[in-house]
């Protein structure tokens, strides 16, 4: 009985750090690797239209970028992209979100450029392992060497840097 | 002859766009999680010491676990005894295990078995559980992209077991094999993706064979095919086998394939 509990308090405890990295994003640009033709590109645009948080996806075929709008105060984690582009049996290359700022303004999304945003909205690239390409992953890694968290490929925050 | 030499000039010497849902090989990228993909794979191939030919149709379902895993199952119907007979089944895992990415390109491998039955009669020495033999079949496959060009590569070990009891595996051949493929596949058309409705042509040439373990006896064959992409979810496939060498018995190595394939995505929500 109290091993369950145990379990219990581990599941809560995930479920509510999990939620944390959940912003209002309104809008997902993500390219994809591993692939260059239609069937592969259409599994990656089914996946993402079945997800419930997903308005719209227009798809760029000859860079495999699919340009995702969610519905309107629609907050999704950016692991669920990661889920959705790797169940069709694909990897992300860049993942570039669009959010409102004061839900990313958590201790989860850690900007890595030390930039302050004043606008309302902010458009971000997320850096970490898994949402860039393997290369790009082994530069960051030596640039970033210094960011403990960064080195920790922790699943329950992002290193974000900031676009506009 | 001449086909296939023209097929590798022109996969020589085009520009590379490519593919690689092989007709013979299945690659190391597996069927998306949670879809289904339905397919008839039918095979016409002309007897070789009697007249008229060996009909095949092999209804498969292929359904993707996860990102990793998936499974096929096949039935096997032919016309060895005059009219159309169910003859066995088959069941197909395949595991991805390694996987490396980057943009258009990727090199993976994976794990695969095979478990077929079959009652058919036992007529020629060459192994073959996809609607031959009762056995199993288990192997690697590496497949690399590079630029929209497909190579792919497998090597297997197969095992013939008794085809039902009626049918017992003779104890003059040899009853396990290794199986080797080696696939490339090319995108030709369209040179630019406007959207998802346009058909894809592809072109592609597999070599496919297969020693006996026990006596060194094998065969070589050559497989051409034309595979066009319809909707971005359905697939034709064109192919012709050919033997180029050989030093087994076999009753009918050559004729052609034609695959018909169709792709649900998302069956549950």
């Amino acid at each position: 009985m109290k091993k369950a509990y145990n379990y219990l308090t581990i599941l809560v405890f995930a479920l509510f750090s999990l939620s944390n990295t959940y912003a209002q994003i309104s809008k997902a640009e993500i390219r994809a690797t591993g692939l260059t033709c239609s069937m592969c590109s259409n599994a990656i645009n089914k996946q993402l239209k079945a997800l419930p948080e997903v308005a719209n996806v227009a798809t760029d075929l000859n860079t495999n970028t699919f340009t995702v709008i969610l519905n309107e105060n629609t907050t999704i984690s950016p692991a669920t992209f990661k889920q959705s582009v790797e169940k069709a049996g694909f990897f992300i290359g860049s993942l570039v979100l669009t959010s409102k700022t004061t839900s990313i303004k958590n201790e989860k999304f850690i900007v890595v450029d030390a930039k302050t945003i004043a606008s309302e909205e902010v458009t971000f690239q997320v850096l970490d392992k898994g949402y860039v390409t393997d290369k790009e992953y082994k530069k960051l890694s030596k640039s970033l060497k210094k960011l403990e968290t960064y080195l920790a490929n922790n699943e329950d925050d992002f290193h974000i840097k900031i676009l506009n | 002859m001449r086909i296939i030499l023209l097929l590798l000039i022109l996969l020589g010497f085009q520009k590379s766009i490519s593919q690689e849902l092989f007709v013979v090989t299945d690659p190391a990228s597996n069927v998306p999680a949670n879809s289904l993909a339905i397919n008839a794979m039918q095979s016409l191939f002309k007897e070789k010491f009697e007249p008229g030919y060996n009909y095949h149709i092999m209804p498969e379902v292929t359904y993707g676990l996860n990102k990793s895993l998936m499974f096929r199952a096949t039935a096997f119907v032919s016309n060895r005894n005059t009219s159309l007979v169910t003859e066995g089944g088959s069941v197909y895992t395949k595991y991805r295990f390694f996987s490396s990415d980057d943009l258009n390109s990727h090199f993976r491998l994976a794990a695969f078995g095979r478990y077929s039955f079959n009652n058919s009669d036992i007529h020629q020495e060459q192994i073959e559980i996809m609607g031959h033999n009762s056995g199993f079949e288990t192997g690697i496959v590496a497949t690399k992209l590079i630029k929209k060009v497909a190579i792919s590569s497998s090597v297997s070990f197969e095992k013939a077991l008794d085809n039902t009891s009626k049918n017992p595996f003779p104890n003059s051949l040899g009853n396990n094999a290794t199986n080797y493929t080696l696939s490339f596949g090319k995108l030709m058309y369209p040179k630019k993706y406007t959207s998802y409705k346009q058909t894809n042509i592809n072109l592609m040439v597999e070599f496919v064979g297969q020693t006996i373990n026990e006596n060194g006896k094998s065969y070589l064959d050559v497989v051409p095919a034309i595979q066009f992409i319809i909707n971005s979810q359905a697939r034709i496939d064109l192919a012709y086998r050919q033997e180029l060498v050989t030093s087994m018995l076999r009753t009918a190595p050559n004729g052609v394939y034609f695959n018909l394939y169709y792709t649900f995505f998302n069956i549950t929500k």
